[in-house]
């Protein structure tokens, strides 16, 4: 029998003891080794993502340009991804599909055809818009297709790349070796890295948003038309403003648009392609559209290289100059035959009056030397007021404030007309309110022009049995003008509502019985162009000037005419005079 | 021609012109170069004395109250019983942009109010009454 006995020295045991420790020490040195290696494979990993993400960051820069940004995306994923291809597709101009396929290895054609239907599959479903394969511009960099292979796609991941919630695009890796990209690491990286690049685009376009909004309303709220293109024609910018001028009516026209409103009185893309190419601005003086006259300012714009980015249009309205300007020579014109035509006359006359036929007809002769006394007066009397007017515009209108009885004033106007207002058979009514003071400050030089003018219309315009009250009274400040004039019982027309006192004022009122005047004529009336023109027209003797200067006389005393009137029942000329401080007390 | 010696005979011009000054002086001259002279101070005036008076020739001006010297040359040349009467048009040298027009309209000629002589206004409406009897 063999007999295996254990030996009994320590020494064995001792050797036994030695080779499991060894053995437990060994296993978990290779446990530990395997952990560390694998943290230090995560730790390169996550290093080289941080340095790809940094120089994305870098690189990206201030670039809104998405092409650009996943161009920058595909060509750092070497490191980190195995793969065949990375590509992407985005919705690009005019509704073509930019598909852009950058190999790593050789591959077959119909694996790009077969990356290409699936993305646009997810495409269609990422926009929720069908795509066909003819809307698709294909590019390939890096390697070249094989012919002679028959790789296929084995492994294939998509990424959605969106920017500011809204989706922009399709991003893919794609490989020929199956089984990858399932593991959430390589996933993750992915998704870390489109993430990273989204978020820095988006806060990018949320700050260009802010301030593209400010530079918006800004020139939505400019007065002139503003329009602006890039140098492919495009509309970029275009405000409300313009419109309105070109009667637009869509809301985001294009530069046909604004080319047809145009289209027969000017040849705006020739010009603004001359402005580019002269590099300077180009002014269009005077274009009619519709029934406006524009100013057309069309000018190159350039970035901060130089280099043109576009043009700028302006429409500046010029219809209210024109019509200013219109209004100037027709009164000029108007003038120059208010003047000459009797001036022909007199000198006519005069010389008829040195012939000897007609010294010998002493009726005729006396008629020939009342012809010229009246005709000269009445001239003197038209360049009279013009050179009130003009030194009414001009802000050069003396006043010599003194201090007068109104009463006396008014009376004393009203006696000189008399003889004038019988012979019209119409009656002259004084109304002065008892507390109007003794002694005002006014100069009564120029207050009686002014009366002589409203009294004078007054009885043009009151025909046969008619009545004029001429009233004065005081108005506190902040009282009905109209309260304080009916508490006199002074005809007070209603039309427009009678206005508050400004300041304590002393009113002083012409008010006739005659047609009244009509509700468009009213705002006319104190301007030098139009009367004129109207006097023309009537039979009326004047020059037509005389309420400018009663607007002029009362506003260089501080005060306001208005007039009231209504059709059928008369007209109300008024007009306050602020009481001083010093003339209070 | 016209004979000056028998009133009867003598052309008859009617001067229509809102200033009355410019319209006195204008009638005295004209008697005194031998016509026989009416005068109307605007358009619709005009137009009336136009049927009453039967003028041989008009002297017309064209800025006037009511209805302008225009007006009343398109009313004369609307209507066949006027339209024959030769016009001459009273002008300020503003209107002067407007000559064209009225001769188109049928005017047969113009004075300028401001710069014309006796002479001149004489012989114009001498050369011109001639030419309608001329035509006739």
């Amino acid at each position: 029998m063999l007999e295996f006995s254990i030996p009994n020295e320590p020494i064995f045991w001792a050797a036994i003891f030695s080779v499991l420790v060894l053995l437990v020490a060994w296993f978990e040195y290779r446990r530990l080794y395997f952990k560390l290696a694998a943290r230090e494979d995560i730790m390169k990993r996550r290093m080289y993502e941080l340095a790809i993400l940094r120089e994305l960051g870098e690189r990206i820069g201030y670039s809104l340009n998405v092409q650009k940004i996943v161009e920058i995306i595909s060509s750092s994923l070497g490191n980190l991804l195995p793969y065949s291809a990375v590509l992407y597709m985005l919705p690009g101009e005019s509704g073509r599909l930019l598909y852009h396929v950058n190999l790593a290895e050789p591959v077959s054609k119909q694996f790009i055809t077969d990356a290409r239907t699936q993305m646009l599959r997810s495409l269609s479903a990422l926009f929720g818009k069908t795509y066909a394969e003819g809307d698709v511009d294909e590019t390939i960099t890096g390697m070249v297709t094989d012919p002679t292979a028959q790789s296929k796609v084995a492994s294939f991941f998509n990424i959605p790349i969106v920017i500011n919630n809204r989706p922009a695009g399709i991003f893919t890796v794609a490989s020929v070796e199956p089984g990858l990209y399932q593991s959430s690491t390589e996933v993750e990286i992915l998704y870390t890295i489109m993430n990273q690049a989204s978020e820095a685009v988006s806060k990018l376009e949320t700050v260009l948003e802010i301030e593209k909004g400010k530079l918006n309303a800004m020139v939505a709220s400019m007065a002139d038309g503003v329009l602006m293109v890039d140098p492919g024609s495009r509309v970029i910018v275009v405000n409300p403003q313009t419109r309105k001028l070109l009667g637009i009516s869509t809301e985001n026209p294009t530069i046909f648009d604004v080319l047809d409103k145009l289209s027969d009185r000017l040849d705006l893309r020739t010009k603004i392609d001359e402005s580019l190419k002269r590099d300077q601005l180009i002014v269009e003086e005077e274009v009619s559209i519709a029934d406006r006259f524009v100013q057309i300012l069309i000018t190159p714009v350039k970035n901060n290289k130089k280099e043109p980015i576009g043009s700028v249009v302006l429409f500046h309205d010029i219809t209210h100059e024109k019509e200013l300007e219109k209004m100037r020579e027709d009164f000029t014109s108007m003038m120059v035959h208010e003047l000459r035509s009797p001036l022909t006359g007199i000198r006519s006359i005069a010389d008829l009056l040195k012939s000897e036929k007609i010294k010998n007809e002493q009726k005729k002769y006396q008629e020939f030397i009342s012809l010229i006394s009246t005709n000269s007066s009445s001239m003197l009397d038209l360049v009279n007021d013009l050179l009130d007017v003009a030194k009414i515009e001009s802000g050069k209108f003396p006043i010599l404030k003194q201090p007068h009885d109104p009463r006396e004033v008014i009376s004393q106007r009203i006696r000189s007309f008399e003889t004038l207002a019988s012979e019209s058979h119409v009656e002259i009514i004084e109304n002065v309110a008892a507390d109007v003071p003794k002694k005002f400050m006014f100069d009564s030089m120029k207050i009686d022009q002014v009366l002589n003018n409203l009294l004078s219309n007054a009885i043009k315009f009151t025909q046969g049995e008619g009545k004029i009250t001429v009233g004065a009274f005081l108005c506190p400040v902040g009282h009905t003008i109209g309260d304080a004039a009916r508490a006199l019982n002074l005809p007070w027309q209603e039309f427009p509502k009678s206005e508050l006192a400004a300041k304590d004022e002393l009113v002083i009122s012409v008010s006739d019985s005659g047609a009244g005047i009509p509700k468009v004529e009213i705002p006319r009336l104190f301007s030098k162009f139009q009367q004129l023109s109207t006097a023309r027209k009537t039979e009326k003797k004047g020059t037509g000037l005389g309420l400018v200067i009663v607007k002029g006389v009362v506003e260089a005393h501080g005060g306001q005419v208005r007039v009231l009137s209504e059709e059928g029942r008369g007209t109300t000329f008024f007009f306050t005079l602020p009481i001083e401080a010093e003339q209070k007390s | 021609m016209a004979d000056k010696a028998d009133k009867a005979d003598k052309a008859k011009i009617l001067v229509v012109e809102d200033e009355e000054i410019l319209l006195t002086a204008l009638k005295e001259e004209l008697e005194t170069g031998g016509y026989q002279v009416g005068g109307a101070v605007d358009g619709q005036d005009g137009l009336d004395k136009v049927k009453a008076f039967k003028p041989d020739l008009i002297l017309l001006d064209l800025v006037m109250p009511k209805m302008d010297g225009m007006e009343m040359l398109r009313k004369l040349k609307e209507n066949n019983e006027t339209r024959d009467i030769p016009v001459v048009i009273l002008t300020n040298l503003s209107d002067y942009e407007r000559i064209s027009e009225v001769l188109s309209l049928g005017a047969m000629d113009y004075l300028v109010k401001a710069n014309y002589k006796l002479e001149d206004l004489l012989e114009k409406v001498k050369t011109v009454i001639a030419r309608k009897a001329g035509n006739m």
